[in-house]
């Protein structure tokens, strides 16, 4: 960030003000000023050094026990370094991104931005995160822990790194074991494929309960599209448009049609009004067997269930291999600092602290999906308090992680259009509005209408 | 206005001051005209603007410059994160031209302000007639009934809706106890809508309140000197109280509409914000909402903004150029 | 002084009640009854959950809470940097402000509307109109541009401030409509008595607009204290949070959910709002009966 564009940055939030005072400024200065979405001038390179002091922003999503040990770590960090004040703003997820967006209008983005995949190209394409890259070089900020296709999430269309990922998030199978065995059918084997999923949910269906589905019906779950075309080798994205086939999709959909019109799933219309917490889903409640879902919640979800009494027990598997192999992918989180960062180095600092330091993982201990660190994993893993589901659930990444993902770069404006559209599609065709291909088609014309597209 | 009214008022105005000192209070729509009001003196004027003040100042500084700079939004595109680039018409033309989720939109919205508009009306009159005639433990049913509004937007709400409408909810329990089969409501796209239009009708509390707080102003005398004449329950309402009740009346009903046009929680908090199931639920401000803020479009969003207020503001008109033939005011001579 | 105070009002069901109207009465309150017990199954419904252990709160659509338990009441209240006592009072400051300046900045307009001649007047009342049309969602940019440069974020003036300036034209138009409803007579028997529109309005216009204050009074309370989108922008730090930044602040998408301490909180942060109901209602709905002028 250099002093001129932090200056231009201002008059022009001086401009926009002024628009909005009306009538009573407009007479003032009205120079057009650069954008606050312009790339800083020059070639200048912020490496991240020099001193830590005074405050910066830290803005993260999230609940309850989340908060309390994210403050916990703020805390840490405040009194590592003398002298440094870390204000937090955080907010539910939804919540979340609306005041960032906003914020962004103003040139005010958190010097500690959190952030994932699916969202950091909206970003990046309009130039408001710092390259962390020069950071790394220079030392403020190490990563040398962190095993390098996770470290890769965290780039940009562009190929700079943008966000050191702190946690890694993956989606599973969560399977309820006791109605598996209820319905006298096999656990899934290891390395199954989503034919061996749908003819294990369809021969299952039979043989359950009055009022229980064998599976979710989860077409329009953007994630699990996502790795049933990471399985199937298929590259999601290429150019900023979708990478896979019509035919691929069509295929797709045309596999969870079978099982829903066998009546192997719950019903669209019970999907749509499934309660978006994961620990309200119908796996969590014994409605249905199996469903994909993030692989932590299963902690939460036990809980739920045990709450209802009847004993049942779930555990969780990697989601279905392809042709091209395992269909995990990681989802990660981590902290960006934007372009507007009047202290970049206490920012890059934090993110160094978060990243490396033995005691704030330990107190974190992967609230926000798996973490990333090798070093820190091993040592949870080793943590002879951790409980059985959680230890399970770290297993389980380390798995995935080990098993070399394919790193997803997320197009600007995957999320508002992408996952929007496809949940929306798939009800077209469930719903039975409209044909298979005929949504596909809508979906392939909307989306790469959509992504992209700025403004 | 007919006999029933004047002679009630007549025999008002008949009756001797409660109180002690001159009294002409109570009536209404007599036609003397003192002599010492002139309307329009430059004093006047000052005076005027000097009770309007605060809210001159506060629509100048910030009410009509984010208004205007909105309206010069929609002439661009503005992804909110960098500055608005100038494109003309494109946001009108696209929204009338080629966006199948805006004709969705407004679809689903006029439906939800057909059914839910006079049926919020009739519940908030109706209960605050009942409510009007002196219960015992009047206080207790007023809050109770006044209770849903006050969660009506909560995040909560979305949760409770579910146990209410959803496919294991008290309703469908109820169905049952009647042989019918029931469906979950929320995720059916046929009824979805519909129960947001309960919802809105469940928050009918607000607008009773204004029909309550209105009714308190009827003045007792002239229901008594029109049962005197002979009139009983319901020519009475007609003709005592519902004329004076008219000014409130037309308030509730263009608030109650204009609400209905912008309705945004319910929809958003029930929906997770998505309008679904397929669109079904996708109010107008909602899918404005999902433009500006999720797809980063806030040009077009301001232009379905201001779309939104031509329409509000023809109906507005409209509904003040019926007033004079409808609505009673007390300060009419 | 003028007087106007219409005679209490006579109890339908008084002493001497007759044995046919008792029935009726019984018969009414019992419809009543049942129709409320209805209307607000929801809530009933969700005060019972707050009474159940955390990982019950949905397994039953009865009303009674089971495994009676007090614990989302102390786990709420402690969930998050700081408790729930810090929030209330938050919300209470903020909600209070704004009662005051809506009330008396809204009723200052809705005068001079309502009965001043001055220039331009029907263009400013449909300009005033006109500000209730345009959605919120495409002006709280610009508005937020607006605090940002004034350097009010994270402080309550963009939540107060507006407040005193009658911004909000809902509460305008509802008093001008409430006030046109009472006889000018009124203010012409005030004016031989020597008061000016000041002195008018003071005692005339303002006690009887008492119902109508209230409503205001009331609604602003409502709409303050359950305002999300508001605090969610301008008070950003933890310890100006208001109760909904922390009833929102129980759920997740992305994490853990406490639903349990979500249904306590949200039935604790009614409190407020339902005392301040029954304390406004007297003025609202016994306003005129009560209030004679001074």
């Amino acid at each position: 960030m250099t002093i001129q564009s932090s200056a231009t940055r201002r008059r022009h939030r001086t401009v926009a003000a002024t628009a909005a005072l009306g009538a009573l400024l407009a007479v003032s200065a009205c120079a057009g000023g650069t954008s606050v979405g312009e790339a800083p001038s020059g070639d200048e390179v912020v490496d991240g050094q020099g001193e830590v002091t005074g405050s910066a922003r830290l803005a993260w999503w999230g609940a309850g026990q989340r908060n309390e040990v994210t403050n916990a770590v703020a805390d840490m960090f405040e009194e590592e370094h003398e002298g440094v004040t870390i204000e937090r703003e955080f907010a539910d997820f939804g919540a979340y991104f609306q005041r960032l967006n906003v914020q962004g209008t103003s040139g005010n983005l958190p010097c500690l931005t959190q952030m994932q995949g699916r969202q950091l190209n909206d970003y990046t394409s309009r130039n408001l995160f710092l390259p962390l890259d020069p950071m790394i070089e220079s030392g403020a900020i190490d990563v040398s822990d962190i095993p390098e296709e996770v470290l890769d999430t965290g780039r940009g269309t562009d190929g700079n790194l943008y966000v050191v990922p702190y946690g890694a998030a993956y989606d599973a199978l969560v399977v309820n074991e006791t109605l598996v065995e209820q319905a006298g059918s096999e656990m899934l084997p290891e390395g199954y494929t989503w034919e061996d999923l749908q003819s294990w949910a369809m021969e299952m269906q039979p043989n359950l309960p009055e009022g229980v589905s064998a599976l979710s019906l989860s077409g329009g779950r953007p994630n699990f599209l996502i790795s049933y075309m990471a399985a199937k080798g298929e590259t999601l994205f290429k150019d900023g448009k979708l990478g896979f086939s019509e035919e691929a999709l069509a295929e797709y959909w045309t596999m969870w049609e079978e099982m829903r019109k066998a009546g192997a799933t719950a019903t669209p219309a019970q999907m749509s009004e499934q309660p978006e917490q994961p620990e309200q889903s119908y796996v969590s409640r014994g409605v249905t067997v199996a469903d994909t879902a993030p692989g932590n919640s299963i902690i939460n979800s036990q809980a739920t269930l045990d709450g209802l009494g009847n004993g049942q027990t779930l555990t969780s598997l990697p989601l279905p291999s392809g042709e091209a192999g395992p269909g995990n992918v990681l989802f990660t989180s981590g902290f960006a600092i934007p372009v507007n960062c009047d202290n970049v180095p206490t920012a890059a600092a934090f993110i160094d602290f978060w990243a490396n330091n033995d005691e704030a993982a330990a107190v974190f201990a992967s609230s926000n999906g798996a973490v990333t660190n090798s070093r820190h994993l091993e040592a949870q893993l080793e943590n002879p308090e951790l409980p059985e589901l959680r230890k399970h659930d770290l297993e389980l990444y380390q798995q995935i992680a080990e098993s070399e993902p394919p790193t997803v770069v997320y197009p600007p404006g995957y999320q508002a259009t992408f996952e929007e559209s496809y949940t929306r599609a798939y009800e077209r065709v469930s719903f039975g509005e409209v044909s298979i291909e005929q949504a596909v088609s809508d979906f392939f014309t909307e989306v790469n209408a959509g992504l992209g597209a700025t403004g | 206005m007919t006999d029933v009214t004047r002679t009630a008022q007549a025999a008002l105005l008949d009756t001797p001051p409660l109180a002690g000192g001159p009294s002409d209070g109570g009536g209404t729509g007599t036609k003397r005209r003192t002599a010492s009001r002139r309307s329009g003196s430059r004093r006047e004027a000052w005076v005027a603007f000097g009770f309007l003040s605060p809210w001159i100042v506060g629509l100048l500084l910030l009410t009509i410059g984010p208004m205007l700079y909105s309206l010069y939004l929609s002439f661009t595109r503005y992804d909110l994160l960098s500055p608005p680039v100038w494109a003309g018409f494109a946001n009108y033309e696209r929204m009338l031209a080629a966006d199948p989720r805006f004709i969705d939109s407004v679809q689903v919205t006029f439906l939800y302000v057909v059914v839910s508009v006079p049926a919020v009306l009739v519940a908030s009159l109706g209960v605050a007639l009942i409510l009007n005639q002196g219960m015992k433990a009047l206080s207790v049913y007023r809050a109770a009934f006044y209770l849903p509004s006050l969660i009506g937007g909560s995040v909560a709400i979305a949760l409770l809706w579910r146990q209410v409408f959803g496919q294991e909810g008290i309703f469908n329990q109820v169905l049952a106890v009647f042989g019918i089969q029931g469906q979950s409501w929320i995720g059916n796209p046929n009824s979805a809508l519909y129960t947001l239009v309960v919802l809105n009708v469940w928050t009918f509390g607000s607008t009773m309140i204004i029909f309550l707080a209105g009714l308190r102003q009827v003045p007792r005398e002239l229901h008594e000197a029109a049962s005197v004449d002979g009139a009983n329950v319901f020519r009475r309402f007609r003709h005592v109280t519902l004329p004076l009740l008219t000014p409130l009346i037309f308030f509730n009903i263009l608030m109650t509409t204009i609400n209905a046009f912008q309705a945004f929680t319910p929809a958003y908090v029930i929906s997770n914000g998505s309008g679904g199931p397929l669109n079904s639920t996708l109010f107008y401000t909602l899918y404005l909402y999902q433009r500006g803020f999720a797809n980063l479009e806030m040009g077009y969003a301001s232009a379905m903004a201001w779309a939104l207020v031509v329409v509000l503001g023809i109906f507005t008109a409209l509904l003040f150029a019926s007033a004079r033939y409808w609505v009673h005011y007390g300060d009419e001579r | 002084m003028t007087t106007y105070a219409p005679a209490p009002r006579k109890p339908l069901f008084g002493r001497t009640m007759s044995r046919n109207k008792m029935v009726l009465a019984v018969a009414r309150h019992f419809t009543m009854i049942v129709v409320l017990i209805v209307i607000l199954y929801p809530l009933l419904w969700m005060v019972g959950a707050s009474f159940r252990p955390a990982n019950e709160t949905f397994n039953t659509l009865s009303l009674w809470p089971g495994n009676f338990t007090l614990d989302n009441y102390v786990d709420g209240w402690t969930l998050g940097s700081f408790t729930f006592s810090r929030y209330f009072f938050n919300s209470l400051l903020i909600t209070l402000l704004s009662v005051v300046g809506n009330v008396i900045a809204c009723a200052l307009a809705a005068y001079a509307f309502a009965r001043l001649e001055f220039p331009f007047k029907r263009t400013l009342f449909a300009v005033m109109l006109g500000t209730m049309l345009l959605p919120y969602h495409v002006t709280l940019v610009p508005q937020y541009v607006l605090f940002n440069e004034l350097a009010w974020i994270n402080t309550i003036l963009p939540l107060t401030v507006p407040k005193f300036l009658a911004t909000d034209a809902f509460f305008i138009f509802l008093m001008v409509q409430f006030m046109r409803t009472l006889p000018r007579e009124l203010d012409d028997a005030a004016r031989l008595d020597g008061c000016g529109h000041v002195g008018i309005f003071r005692r005339i216009i303002l006690p009887l607009s008492i119902p109508a204050l209230g409503t205001t009074a009331l609604f602003t309370f409502i709409n303050t204290w359950n305002d999300f989108l508001g605090p969610l922008l301008y008070l950003n730090r933890p310890e100006l949070w208001t109760v909904t930044q922390g009833l929102n602040s129980f759920l997740d998408a992305t994490g853990q959910s406490t639903f349990g301490p979500l249904f306590a909180m949200a039935t604790l942060s009614l409190a407020p709002v339902v005392g301040f109901f029954f304390a406004a209602q007297r003025l609202l709905i016994e306003g005129i009966a009560t209030s004679g002028l001074k």
